[in-house]
């Protein structure tokens, strides 16, 4: 009857709205008498729906919309204050109804498909006309919920059964086959997930960044409220389910998903504890609106219980704010809050958020160091064989030993056996110094002064060919290499046959022309090299004496002197007799031949004639000019007077020289 | 229109020239010479689809010389001071008869501008031709003979260097013509000692000095020829030359 009265009343003002609405163009003007009538319309619906609500939901504490002398605006708000608490309602509804696993909408089969859209028909339906006994049924409080929903519905339990394995195996196989194995993959950690997990951290930080920069949103956002909402459900799911386990009966399995090789094993076990207790909670900050589709479920289940990455400074705070009365709490899974945090501003959030951060940044700061940035640290002051998880960098003088791996062993393994296979072995080959002179050095490299008579291009060309031309000069070699052995053979047959006893040619002295010049006068002016070593020795310059060293005047002895003076004598006697005895062959010879040659050289008369003068025996008469021919009279008379004068004079000066004497005598005695 | 301009490089491609006629016939392309060489390889592209089907690369067959050159005629100008006019007037036959012949090109003298001029035609095979041309005609009017610029011609890693005696040590006046008179030498014996040890042609103008050969070789005679302008005896020079010359041919 009810229902009867509801649809009727409802109808009515469908019917009204539609009549209004029918010339639209008549909005154009102000229509008063319209406006009454739909602010009428709304006043009823909003009384009904107020009267249908059921009383434990948290709506608007208006129970009746009031309209009379009320301003638009002041119905909006009205309005607005209901709706926001309802539809907050449905949200909380909603997720519930998408994250209990008795309704899932993963379709494995034709029948879960059937199942599920029976399901969704129901739901469906049911929030379509009756939206108020649905939030009435969510919002009552305990088990009886679900047991309820789960009478309302059709439900297969042994198809239930059918979806969960079913859906334990392909998240099994989804964890197995989560993507490409890699490099560093374990039993227990796989990159391609934590990739994967990343992405999805980084696409949750950016709606959430978005979010923030939002701020012309009076209300607190829906999705802090969704999420919250979600971790009540969460947390309800739990309670509902009762079997938690005690601290003492926790186990691995409990906290992360199956290690691959004994995950047949746990997916057996997990089943029968799934349908009891629903493991771990799920992370909710990994639901996203956007992924409640089908995956989301799956990767929750994915994640729930494998390693997580505490990446710090995102919003699981939000999640690790909860003092968890569980175990499961303390280990570090993410908890739902309370219900209280539900309704939390989102600035409230961020500002406890950020107090968190400060007081865990002011501990630090103030707190004791790390060993590893308090300064020098020996083994003594940091604990046993924590080196050995640092990374340490620091330079090295001398390269580093070549590490010896199985690789470069066998590396080296196949060099070598290659090596013998080739029979190229790396062996010493005797190096000969080429002994040059210097002649022959020069004679290599002599400069030519002059300009060259070929060409540049034919300067190149030869040397072109030069190079090119050595491969076919050795090619001509292997002839005479044969021939020289095969002669080697021959001699050496011959000379078994003859002796061996081989006794070389006697040594021929070389006779080399080298002249003493210095090789600046044999070449040009400009030399070829400034040489200042000559080319013979002393020795060769001069002979040695017999007598040994030459010795200087100071350096000689007595000895030596007399020596000398002896052998100047000789030397002298020995000229003296020759002279002589030449000189009586000489006058023997001149005897002999009668006096004919009186004549003596201008020689010997020249040396009579110093000896009779030397001697004193004779005197030679000088012209002295005085006989000189006197022409004239009057120069004979001046020349004879001149002469007179002059004896007179003389005369007279050397009296006066004898008084002078005699005063000059006088003079130095009276001196004394 | 097609086939015109596929007649030039049909002694190289005939393939190519065929199918682009049939191309032709299908649909009528305006033609311009820019889009020339591009046309080409489209050809050949559609081509290669056409005939295999699973292959991934455009395959462009080799390209002529004057395809290269992409249809336009490059013209290098080398002036000529009048102090080289009659060296060229004489060595005229020997200079133009490698470059015509050999090279391909097409050379004369411009009388108005003093200019020899090359230019490239449609015999000519490479396009590096023109320039090594170039470099001959201005080795030999830097005052090289004709026989040793020839060899840049026949010789790919040969360089013309220049300086100025200046460039080394800023000398003036009777420093200067000390300096220039020590790289020549007594009737250009030191020049042509150098030249002979470093094989490279050497050219002394005034101030300028230009030295022709590969590039070590160059590099020693440049260094020959600084140390003789900064004061060392030629007896000093020749014997460093001549260490370093022998080394360099040990090595090789």
């Amino acid at each position: 009857m009810a229902t009867e009265d509801v649809r009727a009343m409802l109808e009515d003002c469908a019917n009204k709205l539609n009549i209004k609405t029918r010339h639209t163009e008549n909005f154009l003007e102000l229509q008063d008498d319209v406006a009454a009538d739909f602010t009428l319309l709304t006043k009823v619906l909003y009384d009904f729906h107020k009267g249908q609500e059921p009383g434990d939901c948290k709506s608007s504490p208006l129970e009746q919309l009031v309209v009379e002398d009320f301003d638009e605006e002041q119905i909006w708000q009205e309005l607005e204050l209901q709706n926001t608490a309802v539809l907050r309602h449905f949200e909380t509804v909603v997720n519930d109804i998408i994250s209990d696993d008795a309704l899932t909408i993963l379709e494995e089969e034709k029948d879960e498909d059937n199942i599920d859209e029976e399901m969704a028909e129901d739901i469906g339906e049911e929030e379509e006309e009756e939206p108020h006994k649905k939030p009435k049924k969510q919002c009552e409080d305990g088990e009886g919920d679900f047991t309820d929903e789960d009478s309302d519905l059709d439900f297969d339990v042994d198809a239930l059964e059918k979806r969960e394995k079913l859906r334990k195996r392909a998240v099994g196989k989804a964890s197995k086959a989560a993507g490409v194995p890699s490099e560093v993959d374990d039993k227990f950690f796989k990159l391609s997930e934590m990739e994967s997990f990343l992405d999805d951290m980084d696409k949750q930080e950016g709606k959430e960044g978005v979010e923030d920069i939002d701020y012309f949103q009076d209300l607190p956002s829906d999705d802090d409220d969704d999420l919250d909402l979600d971790e009540d459900v969460s947390f309800k799911k739990q309670k509902k389910h009762g079997a938690l386990k005690s601290s003492r009966n926790l186990k691995y399995k409990d906290f992360f998903d199956a290690v691959e090789g004994e995950s047949g094993k746990a997916d057996h076990q997990s089943e029968d504890e799934d349908d009891s207790m629903d493991g771990m909670q799920e992370d909710p900050e990994e639901e996203d609106e956007d992924d409640e589709d089908e995956d989301t479920i799956k990767e929750k289940e994915m994640r729930q219980k494998k390693v997580t990455f505490n990446l710090s400074g995102e919003e699981e705070s939000e999640g690790e704010e909860s003092e968890g009365e569980d175990i499961e709490d303390i280990l570090g899974k993410k908890e739902p809050n309370s219900e209280k945090s539900a309704y939390k501003s989102s600035f409230e959030k961020r500002q406890e958020k950020m107090k968190e951060k400060i007081q865990e940044l002011e501990k630090s700061a103030l707190g004791e160091k790390p060993w590893q940035l308090s300064g020098e640290a020996t083994a003594q002051t940091r604990p046993e064989n924590s080196m050995l998880e640092e990374d340490v960098q620091f330079d090295q003088a001398s390269r580093l030993a070549p590490a010896v791996t199985e690789e470069t062993t066998l590396l080296l393994e196949d060099i070598i056996k290659q090596r013998i296979k080739d029979q190229v072995f790396d062996d010493v080959v005797r190096k000969n110094k080429p002994k040059e002179d210097a002649f022959e050095y020069k004679k290599r490299l002599t400069l030519d002064h002059e300009k060259s008579k070929l060409s540049l291009a034919q300067v190149y060309e030869k040397e072109y060919l030069k190079m090119t031309q050595e491969k076919t000069d050795e090619v001509e070699k292997p002839a005479h290499v044969e021939i020289q052995k095969l002669m080697d053979t021959l001699f050496l047959k011959l000379d078994a046959l003859s002796n061996f006893h081989f006794t070389p040619k006697p040594p021929v002295p070389e006779v080399k022309v080298v002249s003493n010049l210095p090789s600046i006068a044999m070449e040009e002016v400009a030399p070829v090299s400034a040489s200042d070593a000559t080319l013979l020795a002393p020795e060769e310059v001069k002979e040695k004496s017999q007598a040994g060293d030459v010795l200087g005047d100071t350096e000689k002895t007595s000895t030596d002197k007399k020596r000398e003076r002896r052998k100047k004598k000789t030397v002298k006697r020995i000229k003296i007799k020759e002279k002589e005895r030449r000189q009586k062959e000489k006058e023997a010879t001149q005897a002999t031949r009668g006096g004919e040659n009186k004549k003596q050289t201008k020689a010997e008369v020249a040396q009579n004639l110093q000896k009779i003068t030397k001697g004193g025996k004779a005197k030679i008469l000088k012209d002295e000019g005085k006989d000189k021919a006197v022409r004239s009279s009057q120069a004979f008379f001046s020349q004879l007077q001149d002469q007179v004068k002059s004896q007179i004079k003389s005369v007279k000066d050397q009296a006066l020289k004898k008084k002078k004497k005699l005063k000059e005598v006088s003079v130095g005695k009276l001196k004394l | 229109m097609d086939t015109d301009n596929n007649s030039a490089p049909q002694i190289t491609f005939p393939d190519v020239s065929e199918s682009a006629t049939e191309d032709a016939t299908d649909f009528v392309q305006v033609k311009s010479k820019k889009s020339h060489k591009r046309k080409r390889e489209q050809d050949g592209v559609g081509m290669e689809a056409e005939d295999s089907v699973a292959i991934k690369r455009p395959q462009f067959p080799p390209i002529s010389g004057d395809q290269l050159k992409g249809g336009v005629d490059e013209l290098r100008k080398i002036p000529v001071p009048p102090h080289r006019y009659t060296p060229l007037k004489e060595n005229w036959m020997k200079i133009f008869t490698p470059i015509v012949e050999n090279l391909q090109l097409q050379v004369r003298f411009n009388l108005k501008s003093r200019n020899v001029e090359i230019k490239t035609c449609k015999e000519t095979q490479d396009i590096a031709s023109l320039t090594r041309a170039a470099d001959f005609v201005k080795a030999f009017i830097l005052g090289f003979q004709v026989e040793d610029a020839l060899a840049l011609i026949r010789l790919d890693e040969l360089f013309l260097e220049s300086f100025m005696v200046t460039d080394v040590k800023p000398l003036k006046g009777d420093h200067l013509s000390r300096a220039i008179g020590r790289i020549a030498g007594k009737g250009g014996k030191t020049r042509f000692t150098i030249e002979n040890v470093t094989k490279t042609r050497i050219v002394l103008a005034d101030q300028k000095v230009h030295i022709l050969g590969s590039f070590q070789n160059i590099k020693m005679a440049r260094t020959a020829i600084c140390n003789l302008i900064l004061g060392s005896p030629p007896s000093k020079v020749y014997g460093n030359i001549r260490a370093v010359a022998s080394r360099s041919a040990d090595r090789f």
